[in-house]
Formats: C-alpha cells, sequence, structure tokens
C-alpha cells in the first residue's frame, strides 16, 4: 500500500515543471494589473514607494503561486490516483493549472467591480463546472496524446526561465519587506 | 487585530471615575463620521429630523456652524485634518494618497507624543493609509476591518510597521479592496478567493432587518454600525481603565455609501421634502431628480441610525463618566452631494453640501452650548487638539486653534479646500477645482477644465445658501478680487514644485 501512494508522488523535475507555467501565470497577471494602477501611483507614491509596492506584490505572487501549485498537485494525485504513468504527470497537472488560473482570472477581470457582487457569487458553481468539465477531459487528453504532451512540455521548458528570473525578483522582493517591516 | 470585547470589560464601571487624577490632563476623543454633511443634519437646519442626538449632544458642546473641510473626499479631506495643513502642502490630494514623508511627522499622534496612549481606528481604507503613515506612533491600532462582519487577515498584521504600503499593496492591488475604479483584484489566488468570501459573507447579510443588505466598507466587507459602536464604546472604557490620559481617533465608515439603513429606519422620512432643483452641472452623470430623491432619503435614513448610535454611545459614555475628563469631538472628512444631476462625492463639485461638515467640541463637563458662526477649516483640529494637551503647534501648520477654545475670530479668513485628484502630488497644482470662501461670498475655480461658458463661479451664501445665482459675470469686481487673491495663493503654494 505504501509503495502505491509513493509511487504517484511525482519527482521534483516534474513538479518544477509544472511550477514553471504556474509561475508565468501568476506574475504575469500580477504584472498586467500592476499596470492599471501604475498611473495612479505616479501621482503619488515616490520611485521607492512604488518598488515597495511591487516587492509586496512579488511576494504575494509567489504564495499565489505555491498555494496553486500545492492544490494542483493535490488535484492531480487525488482525480488520476489510477493513472500508473508519471511521465505524464506534468502536461496533465499544467493543463489543469491552466484551467484554474484561466477560470480566476476571468472571473476577476469581468466581475472586477464591487455592484458585480451578486453576480460573481451567482455565476461561481457554473464556472468552475465549466472549467472542470473543459479541463480535466483536456488533460488527460495533453496527457495522452504524444505531440499535445511535447506541446506543452516545451512550453514548460521555456517558461522555466521566468521561474528563475521570479524566484530571484521574489527573493529581493522579501529583503525589500524585511528591511522595511524590521528597520 | 483582536477587539476588546464589551464582557471584558463589564466589570470597569466607573472606570474613568476610578483612575482619573493619576494624570490630570484630559482625554481626546475624535470621532470622524465619514461623509457626513452639515447641510443634512437637522443640527444645521435640514428639515428633516436627521440627528436628534447630536442635536441634544450639541446642547452642552462647542457648534462651529460654518466649518469647512479642505476636500471634498477622504484622502484630501482626513489628511487636512490629522496635519493641520491645506492640500497644497501636505500633498494628500490623489484617491488613496498619502501625505508627503516630510510632512507625515505633523499629526496627532506623532505631535502629542508617548505621554498619551494613542488609540487609531479609521474604517475607511484611505484614513488608514494616512495613519499607516506613523504606525510606531500609534499605541493601538485597529485594521479598518476591526468590528466588521468580516475576519481581518492575520498575515497582514505581519506588516504593521509598514502599513501605509503594505495597505496600498495588499488591500488595494492585490486583493483590489479600495473599490476604486474597478480594477481586478493582482492576486490570482488569495484574490480571488477573498473576493469570493468577503462577497458571499455580504450577500449572506441580506436579512428582514436590512432588506437591501448591510452596510459595507470599501470593496465590500460588510459591518453593522451596531456592532461597530459597541466595539467602540468597548475600547474607549479600556483606554479609560489605563493611568495615562489617551488619544482616541476614531473613523467610521457611514454615512458613506452604500447607503444600507436598518429596516425600522427605512419607515422614516416618507415626507413631501423637495430641495430647490438646481441646474444640471456639465461634469454630472446626468441622474434625473427622482432617482437623486430615492438616494437621498436612504442617505438621510442612513444618518438617522448612525445618530441614533451615536447618542447610544455618549449616553454609556455619561453612565461610565467618560466625558468628565475628556474632549469629545464630533466631525466628518466631508459632504454628500444630492444635486445637478450628481450623487457622491469626490467628482469636480465645490459646493455647500460636500464641503461643509460638521465640527462639535464637547469639553470635560460642559454643560452649556456654545454657537461659533465664524468660517473655520478642518486645518484647525490639530493645532486645538495640541492646545487641549498644552502643546504649542508645530510651526509647519497652516491651522489655527479654534475660535472659543482660544484662538481668534479673524472674519476676513480666507477658506480654501480643492480637489486635485487628476494632478501629480509631486508636481504643481495646475488641474483642479477649487472654492475659496471669503467673508459671504465663495469663489469655485475650475482649473484647466473645459466648463462651457465659464471656468468660475461666484455665489453670496448668505443671500442665495442654496447657490443657485452664479455671480461671477454679475459682479465682476468682488469676482475679479476674489480671483488675484485666490491665484496669489495657488502661486505661493505651487512656488516649490515651480519647474524650472
Amino acid at each position: 500500500m505504501k509503495k502505491l501512494l509513493l509511487d504517484r508522488i511525482p519527482g521534483v523535475k516534474q513538479i518544477l515543471g509544472v511550477y514553471a507555467v504556474i509561475v508565468f501565470g501568476v506574475y504575469s497577471w500580477t504584472l498586467f494589473v500592476s499596470f492599471y494602477n501604475l498611473p495612479s501611483w505616479m501621482f503619488y507614491l515616490s520611485a521607492g514607494q512604488i518598488a515597495s509596492v511591487y516587492a509586496y506584490a512579488l511576494l504575494a505572487s509567489l504564495a499565489d503561486s505555491l498555494l496553486l501549485l500545492a492544490g494542483v498537485v493535490l488535484a492531480d494525485y487525488l482525480l488520476f490516483f489510477m493513472l500508473r504513468d508519471m511521465t505524464e504527470f506534468q502536461s496533465r497537472a499544467i493543463v489543469i493549472a491552466v484551467a484554474v488560473l484561466l477560470c480566476s482570472v476571468i472571473r476577476l477581470y469581468l466581475f472586477s467591480g464591487y455592484e458585480d457582487s451578486a453576480e460573481f457569487i451567482s455565476s461561481e458553481c457554473k464556472w468552475w463546472a465549466i472549467a472542470a468539465a473543459v479541463g480535466l477531459p483536456l488533460a488527460v487528453l495533453f496527457s495522452k496524446v504524444g505531440r499535445l504532451r511535447g506541446f506543452i512540455e516545451g512550453f514548460s521548458e521555456r517558461t522555466s526561465l521566468f521561474l528563475y528570473f521570479y524566484l530571484a525578483l521574489s527573493g529581493i522582493s522579501l529583503a525589500i519587506v524585511l528591511v522595511r517591516n524590521l528597520s | 487585530m483582536a477587539g476588546v470585547t464589551l464582557a471584558g470589560v463589564a466589570a470597569s464601571k466607573k472606570l474613568s471615575a476610578i483612575t482619573a487624577g493619576s494624570d490630570s490632563r484630559p482625554n481626546i476623543i475624535v470621532i470622524v463620521m465619514d461623509t457626513l454633511s452639515a447641510r443634512h443634519m437637522s443640527l444645521h437646519g435640514y428639515p428633516r429630523p436627521t440627528t436628534p442626538n447630536m442635536d441634544a449632544f450639541a446642547e452642552r458642546s462647542t457648534v462651529y456652524n460654518n466649518h469647512y473641510s479642505c476636500g471634498n473626499f477622504t484622502t484630501t479631506g482626513t489628511a487636512s485634518m490629522l496635519t493641520g495643513m491645506l492640500p497644497w502642502k501636505h500633498r494628500a490630494i490623489n484617491y488613496g494618497g498619502l501625505v508627503l514623508p516630510e510632512f507625515a511627522h505633523c499629526n496627532p499622534f506623532s505631535l502629542l507624543g508617548s505621554e498619551y496612549q494613542r488609540f487609531g481606528f479609521a474604517q475607511n481604507a484611505w484614513a488608514d493609509h494616512l495613519l499607516g503613515q506613523y504606525p510606531r506612533d500609534i499605541d493601538r491600532f485597529l485594521s479598518p476591518l476591526a468590528y466588521s462582519l468580516t475576519a481581518e487577515n492575520p498575515a497582514l498584521g505581519l506588516f504593521d510597521n509598514d502599513r501605509a504600503i503594505s495597505s496600498i499593496a495588499v488591500n488595494d492591488f492585490l486583493l483590489s479592496m479600495d473599490g476604486q475604479e474597478n480594477r481586478p483584484a493582482a492576486s490570482s489566488v488569495f484574490g480571488y478567493l477573498n473576493r469570493s468570501r468577503i462577497f458571499r459573507q455580504t450577500a449572506a447579510q441580506v436579512s428582514a432587518e436590512y432588506p437591501r443588505g448591510v452596510p459595507e466598507l470599501m470593496g465590500g466587507a460588510p459591518f453593522l454600525n451596531e456592532e461597530v459602536y459597541d466595539g467602540v464604546y468597548a475600547e474607549l472604557l479600556q483606554l479609560a481603565s489605563q493611568p495615562k490620559p489617551y488619544f482616541a481617533y476614531i473613523h467610521l465608515f457611514s454615512p458613506h455609501d452604500p447607503y444600507n439603513p436598518r429596516h425600522d429606519y427605512r419607515k422614516l422620512f416618507n415626507d413631501d421634502f423637495a430641495p430647490p432643483v438646481k441646474p444640471v452641472h456639465p461634469f454630472s452623470y446626468g441622474f434625473t431628480e427622482e432617482y437623486v430623491a430615492t438616494r437621498r432619503v436612504l442617505y438621510d435614513r442612513l444618518i438617522a441610525q448612525v445618530d441614533d448610535e451615536f447618542g447610544r454611545l455618549v449616553s454609556r459614555l455619561d453612565e461610565e463618566s467618560v466625558l468628565d475628563n475628556s474632549y469629545l469631538i464630533l466631525t466628518s472628512d466631508h459632504g454628500e452631494l444630492f444635486e445637478r444631476g450628481f450623487l457622491g462625492h469626490g467628482a469636480h463639485f465645490m459646493y455647500e453640501s460636500v464641503l461643509r461638515i460638521p465640527l462639535l467640541v464637547h469639553s470635560p463637563g460642559q454643560t452649556k452650548r456654545e454657537d461659533v458662526h465664524s468660517l473655520t477649516s478642518n486645518i484647525d483640529l490639530l493645532p486645538t487638539l495640541l492646545s487641549f494637551a498644552g502643546r504649542d503647534p508645530a510651526p509647519e501648520l497652516d491651522g489655527r486653534i479654534l475660535p472659543g477654545f482660544g484662538g481668534e475670530t479673524d472674519d476676513d479668513r480666507p477658506i480654501i479646500s480643492l480637489i486635485a485628484r487628476e494632478n501629480s502630488a509631486f508636481a504643481p497644482v495646475e488641474k483642479a477645482v477649487f472654492s475659496m470662501r471669503r467673508r459671504s461670498h465663495k469663489l469655485i475655480v475650475y482649473l484647466n477644465y473645459e466648463m462651457p461658458g465659464r471656468n468660475f463661479e461666484l455665489y453670496n451664501l448668505e443671500s442665495d445658501p442654496e447657490e443657485l445665482n452664479d455671480l461671477s459675470s454679475k459682479d465682476v469686481k468682488t469676482a475679479s478680487a476674489m480671483k488675484d487673491e485666490f491665484f496669489a495663493y495657488l502661486n505661493e503654494a505651487n512656488k516649490r514644485y515651480s519647474r524650472k
């Protein structure tokens, strides 16, 4: 039983491949939204203060990405427990992560005002059901079809550059936040 | 931060009486009711009986009948009150903006110093940003969510030493909780979860008691005024039990919109009150009179509810003898406007309803009413608070000690307010709307705005309190003199930012 459970835990390299895509998506969204805010920040925050806001944002993105990674790995483990071939894990988990992330950011974008609160709530189950209905079969499809899997893995490989870049920035951000709060 | 519970202090009857005498300096309690227009208070002649409890409180307070905010939205109005400076000096002029770091030390918390136990609570996130510029000078600093129906995020407490910037980053940007211009949350996971949690909590509050839902903070976090005022009472009792004198700044969100009064207040003011119809302003949203009237009555009802809560608070403080050795100051940061095709605040409107705010100062043991009719500004509050504590005002302050507390009446004093949210805080003020009140006249200046047919308005508020008759082209002499004076002040203020 123990072997059965352990055999289905993905390797670090595979997890890093998934994490690279998650980091790319999560940090890109944060930076995208920051461009809405940047003009107004420039009106009332100094350059140092704006840099500090970005430091908090990048740290939050780090937390976001780790939480999403944990959720996706767990979901994959539970939902696809019966699939023994762990070479498929990476592409499958990436598709799940992309589905979750897309659903989340599209909803945040469409229902951004708090006058949209009623619609945000009433449509929540429907949106996540659709995300699951589309995402899970696609996850299986992309993991089973060699060319699709190759495409996803290639994409993951290219985003690994962002992984190291953003993680380095997050490290600097952590230092900035620590200095601001401990000094 | 956890709130103080009523049960926890229930045993402390007559707390202030017990502790009084350990330090004879009076306590100072400032209660700011966000968005409370003096022109909607029966205390100041509004036809609807919106504020009977404040009217009663006024009978033992000093009442300022012509008190103005320096701004028409929270950031500017609150920053002026806290710094004692005009907006073109402190520069918190943008939505959610901050006071220039060089002036951040000009605030009651820092200037009163550690001899006072200092308590800060601002339900309005933008006011919280301003207090967050000096978190180390506030001994107990509550989160805007304290005493609300939404649990505070404990992670945010980690950043209390950098409250202003962390709040802009986390609340305004990552969680998009400031309600500003409908920007999506930048945090795709926590931002989403937070939004879902708060919207669900808000929706769950719709009930027979609150058929339109309960009041909400910026970003939609629900709260009940009943619970918030209970919390304020518990905090004040806790402060009264300390040996030190205390300063409490309490910035409460209601009657800010959304106007969601409790069910029993929804029966009020079903009357035929109809204020004069005013010309639609070119910058308005073109709301119909009927729609504006439906919103006005909700606002008035919410004021009535808040007034009852205030009355309840004062009577409980009286029972505990807290006011025997305390100044209690009631004011607002700006008003609210329901006219000219517009409703709300923070837009390009500098009419009386949005600038005239209440100011009532109850001195320790005061039993009689005093009225001050001369023009005063909310920049006068800080120097007055400092005088209560026996401190000299800082030289940087523009405000003066209020008449009635040692300040002199100056009938020639100009009272200036502005909105410059589209202007950089680091540049000369070149795009803004200003108001300058001097004696009975008020000049409104639209600087670098395209106003069809006019860039100035002039009103004589003694003969035309509703600002219906624009005199800018009829009383050219007065208009010209006021313009010259105003631009002299503006040029002086802009000097340090002038481009070379």
